[in-house]
């Protein structure tokens, strides 16, 4: 096509087009795609913000791979992801079969109350936790001496800190999942369950055979999205314990976070987070893979 | 079975239910007791200390972190609607070279989590002098995939003829988008805006990063500062500031919980 050929018409569409995409192309070129490229080029420098840069090649990656605090908080990602997002899934999707089996006037009520939660911030959420699970007054603590069990120090403990957070960010993230699952339920067509009771199957074998499998894309969907979030727990843990006690709940962007923004380490915060980056790519793909090679 | 299905489910759904909201309810009644009453276990009021709102609004700097995050938040989802919608109504509508490469790309900045840009977010954030300021907190929330997703489908779905008639009244392109397509997309821009909103509102992250002067805080970093900053402040004081900050998302919650699922809805679409 020359470009006489072109009509004005066309022309004009071209035009509007690009002046239509060029705010969020140039905001997302300079906030997202720029950070990333940048991210990977200030890694090669020995950089402490308030000295010049200076290159060092990758000094700083052959750094982190002795950097023992680094590994425990790739550790304490993987472990926070390897608890949440299987925990989400499973509450979230059995909160939408419940509300789905629920019939009458209770099914409104109901859904409020399980996405109510939704509209707390994390931070609240992270205060509420620290209030409820005080080691000396809180209220857990209270409930369990009903059941015959002795305080608990919840956020004071190396055991049990990592656990208490994940319960927070769970408790107000269920609702939201749960709508997402609820609403796939419903797209299931009705026949599909009427012809498996003719078969005689319901209950389980219905769930087993036909609401799992045709979930299949919105559970890929869930696993996917809360697995990249997972990596970036980072509100509660900051204002619930820091990354205490003793580093066990020091995830990896906590670690970056205070490499960058309190010792000053740029360069070498970038190239922490760059690995960060390829470890949650890697993860992603093999994610996908596994999901798809299971349909 | 029968039994199961009339009474044991229902029941259960409630119990669990009640579990969900009872953080909730525990956080607003004893926001109202006493210093020395705020553990009191005690599952029923205990007390109305209104003084501890009075306390929290007026001793904390409070007000003003409310009124940078309602600044924030309103700035960010207005810009981006109007941007949001320009694009994903060009990638609907529009043919012209390149289209498909621009989507995926687009969609592409969904793989990139925000912590992991952290670092040269700040460093490019502060090479353009937008370090601590408004401009800092806002241009770079605004940027975000997943609304241009949202919007090209809705405008996939839109009908054309009202376009086409637009056209022959002489309306450019760019004519018919801001006066026909852009009013007739509330369906769309409400729970969008609900989200981006709430979304903005919840944000901690990245204002403790770009800001440093006080008066430039979000009630997110006010909240996490009077919960942890070094200095004792009363947990009656911070429950009552955590309630006072609570109390838009709520609202907007009760008054749009309809709008507010079919944003979740909307975000579950593969």
């Amino acid at each position: 096509m020359t470009p006489k050929r072109i009509s004005d018409r066309t022309r004009n569409e071209w035009v509007t087009a690009y002046a239509f995409l060029l705010p969020n192309t140039l905001g997302l070129l300079t906030f997202v795609f720029i950070p990333i490229v940048y991210a990977f080029y200030v890694s090669l420098h020995d950089w402490n913000a308030l000295s010049p840069k200076v290159f060092s090649g990758f000094a700083n990656y052959k750094e982190l791979l002795r950097d023992q605090l680094w590994w425990n908080s790739v550790l304490k990602t993987l472990l926070f992801t390897v608890i949440y997002v299987p925990s989400l899934y499973v509450l979230s999707l059995g909160s939408a079969l419940l509300l789905n089996a629920l019939k009458g006037r209770l099914v409104g009520p109901v859904r409020t109350m399980f996405l109510m939660p939704f509209a707390i911030t994390s931070i609240i959420s992270a205060i509420i936790g620290m209030y409820m699970l005080d080691p000396r007054n809180g209220v857990i603590n209270h409930l369990l001496g009903f059941a015959g069990i002795g305080p608990q120090q919840f956020l004071g403990s190396t055991s049990q800190a990592m656990l208490s957070i994940i319960g927070v960010i769970l408790w107000i993230n269920i609702g939201y999942n749960m709508i997402i699952f609820l609403s796939a339920i419903k797209e299931i067509p009705r026949d599909y369950y009427e012809a498996a009771q003719i078969d005689g199957a319901t209950g389980w074998k219905a769930f087993r055979w036909i609401t799992f499998p045709l979930l299949a894309e919105t559970s890929t969907f869930i696993l996917i999205v809360t697995m990249i979030g997972s990596f970036q727990a980072f509100d509660q843990i900051v204002v619930m314990t820091k990354g205490g006690p003793a580093n066990a709940t020091e995830v990896s962007v906590l670690y970056i976070f205070k490499q960058g923004f309190e010792l000053l380490n740029m360069g070498y915060a970038s190239a922490l987070a760059f690995v960060l980056f390829l470890i949650i790519f890697c993860l992603s793909i093999i994610q996908l893979k596994l999901l798809s090679l299971r349909k | 079975m029968k039994l199961n299905n009339r009474i044991l489910l229902p029941s259960i759904a409630v119990l669990l239910g009640l579990v969900m909201i009872f953080p909730i309810y525990l956080l607003v009644i004893s926001s109202l007791r006493s210093e020395t009453n705020v553990f009191d276990f005690n599952l029923l009021p205990t007390g109305f200390e209104f003084s501890n709102f009075t306390e929290a609004w007026i001793g904390s700097g409070l007000p003003r972190s409310i009124a940078n995050s309602f600044i924030v938040s309103a700035t960010v989802t207005a810009v981006a609607m109007i941007f949001h919608a320009m694009s994903g109504y060009a990638l609907a509508r529009f043919r012209f070279p390149g289209k498909a490469i621009m989507f995926a790309w687009m969609l592409s900045t969904l793989m990139v989590p925000f912590a992991v840009i952290m670092i040269p977010l700040y460093l490019i954030t502060k090479n353009l002098g937008l370090a601590n300021s408004y401009a800092g907190l806002i241009i770079p929330s605004i940027f975000n995939a997943y609304g241009i997703f949202l919007f090209r489908q809705f405008y996939m779905d839109f009908p054309k003829e009202l376009e086409e008639a637009g056209y022959m009244e002489g309306l450019s392109l760019s004519g018919a988008f801001f006066r026909l397509a852009l009013p007739l997309s509330v369906p769309i821009m409400v729970p969008l805006t609900i989200g981006f909103f709430l979304t903005n509102w919840n944000a901690y992250m990245w204002p403790l990063i770009i800001t440093q002067d006080e008066k430039l805080w979000v009630v997110q970093q006010r909240l996490a500062h009077l919960v942890g900053g070094g200095y004792f402040t009363p947990w009656n004081v911070v429950l009552a500031a955590a309630v006072i900050v609570a109390v838009p998302t709520f609202i907007l919650f009760f008054v749009a919980q309809k709008y507010l699922v079919e944003g979740i809805k909307m975000s579950g679409i593969k």
